[in-house]
């Protein structure tokens, strides 16, 4: 294995610090989320198939766990995006302007923000599964951030689309916001079902 | 390292999916979704292929999960089949315009490729996101592959129906590319993780 990889570097021509950097850099690129239609997709041709058995829809057994859904639904769609945009990444990521130019500035405020969301999704896939039983209102709100976010998505992977770098730094930054709305639901869901 | 080997799926899940329980294969496609899309649409660099893999890779899951025996992490299984359909796809794309593997580096011209719209922009991973656009797709899929989602050279040969020596040459030819962005890149990227880390 040491070998291989003496061998590897010495084809390649890369000294370790720029391997290095080269697979810390690869490794931060952004993920892009897929459009939700596409499960609709995968969906409708395994049941055409024969793989897969629909669910019985189940209701939630108490009101208790219903209004714990829908609490965390309120609390994730009108105050906590209103608490990040005002008081999350405004704030966050101001670089002192004696330092910088307005240029760097940008590039920073931009790195933190892809940075950002790629630690969100990594903190999404650490949540547990989603429960068996789900009100609709909660899927539907789910999907709608998924929808939001893979729209976003989109624009920012779409080659015709140019952008300003102000353009792109709006599109990161609402795909970070709707990205903390998601981690949060998803998170006050997993909680009511380990209560 | 790759996105994959951090998502974990309970066993009874996967069990309650090789039944073909509808929910279970939807927990899977949650969980998985979004780092099969970004495989996909890495190698071809065009959403609507990308999501045509995306269907191709879970419906193939559906149909094997049976198979599945958890020797494995159920994400280098699917990592693997979603790499084989990207790859069939990309052969397909190749066979269509007559080119060989080898030949599909030539076909390159700098600045010329897909590449998102961004390449102008100052910021360096999108300098790197764009680069990498820039790559021909052969050399592309072997970086990520080989840096990203670890795969041997000896692997990456048999994936593609190529030898070890042509992963390696692959690889080689995409660092010289790559190589003037390389230092200042990585620095950056790391200072920003450790700066969000301290908030």
């Amino acid at each position: 294995m040491a070998n291989e990889t003496k061998d590897e570097e010495m084809i390649c021509g890369l000294t370790a610090d720029e391997r290095d950097g080269l697979m810390r850099g690869l490794n931060a690129l952004p993920e892009t989320m897929p459009p939700r239609a596409v499960w609709n997709r995968i969906r409708e041709q395994a049941q055409a198939e024969g793989l897969i058995r629909t669910a019985v829809t189940q209701r939630p057994s108490t009101w208790v766990a219903g209004f714990a859904v829908a609490a965390a639904v309120v609390l994730a769609m009108t105050v906590l995006p209103r608490l990040m945009s005002t008081a999350g990444l405004d704030t966050q990521y101001t670089e002192p302007p004696a330092l910088t130019n307005d240029i760097p500035v940008k590039v920073t405020a931009l790195q933190a923000l892809m940075v950002q969301s790629q630690q969100l999704e990594s903190d999404l896939r650490t949540l547990p599964d989603e429960p068996k039983v789900m009100r609709a209102s909660t899927v539907a709100t789910l999907s709608d951030i998924e929808d939001a976010i893979a729209a976003i998505d989109f624009q920012l992977n779409e080659s015709g689309v140019q952008m300003t770098p102000d353009e792109r730094e709006l599109f990161w930054r609402e795909r970070v916001r709707l990205m903390k709305s998601l981690v949060r639901l998803r998170y006050a869901q997993a909680q009511r079902t380990a209560f | 390292m790759s996105k994959f080997a951090d998502i974990q799926i309970d066993p009874a899940i996967v069990k309650r999916a090789a039944r073909g329980d509808a929910r279970a294969h939807e927990i899977i496609y949650r969980a998985f979704k979004t780092p099969v899309y970004s495989l996909c649409l890495r190698f071809t660099r065009a959403p609507a292929h990308a999501e045509d893999l995306v269907q191709e890779t879970f419906i193939e899951i559906m149909r094997s999960i049976s198979k599945f025996r958890g020797e494995a992490a159920l994400g280098s299984w699917i990592r693997r089949i979603a790499v084989s359909k990207a790859l069939m796809f990309l052969r397909s794309a190749w066979t269509a315009r007559s080119q060989s593997l080898a030949d599909d580096w030539d076909d390159v011209t700098p600045g010329n490729a897909v590449s998102h719209g961004i390449s102008s922009h100052p910021d360096e991973a999108l300098d790197l996101d764009a680069a990498l656009a820039n790559l021909p797709s052969v050399s592309r899929t072997v970086v990520w592959l080989h840096d990203v989602e670890g795969f041997t050279h000896k692997e990456i040969g048999k994936l593609m129906g190529r030898t070890e020596s042509f992963s390696k040459s692959q690889l080689s030819r995409a660092y010289q590319r790559l190589r003037p962005m390389l230092s200042p890149m990585g620095d950056s990227v790391a200072d920003e993780n450790a700066a969000l880390r301290s908030i």
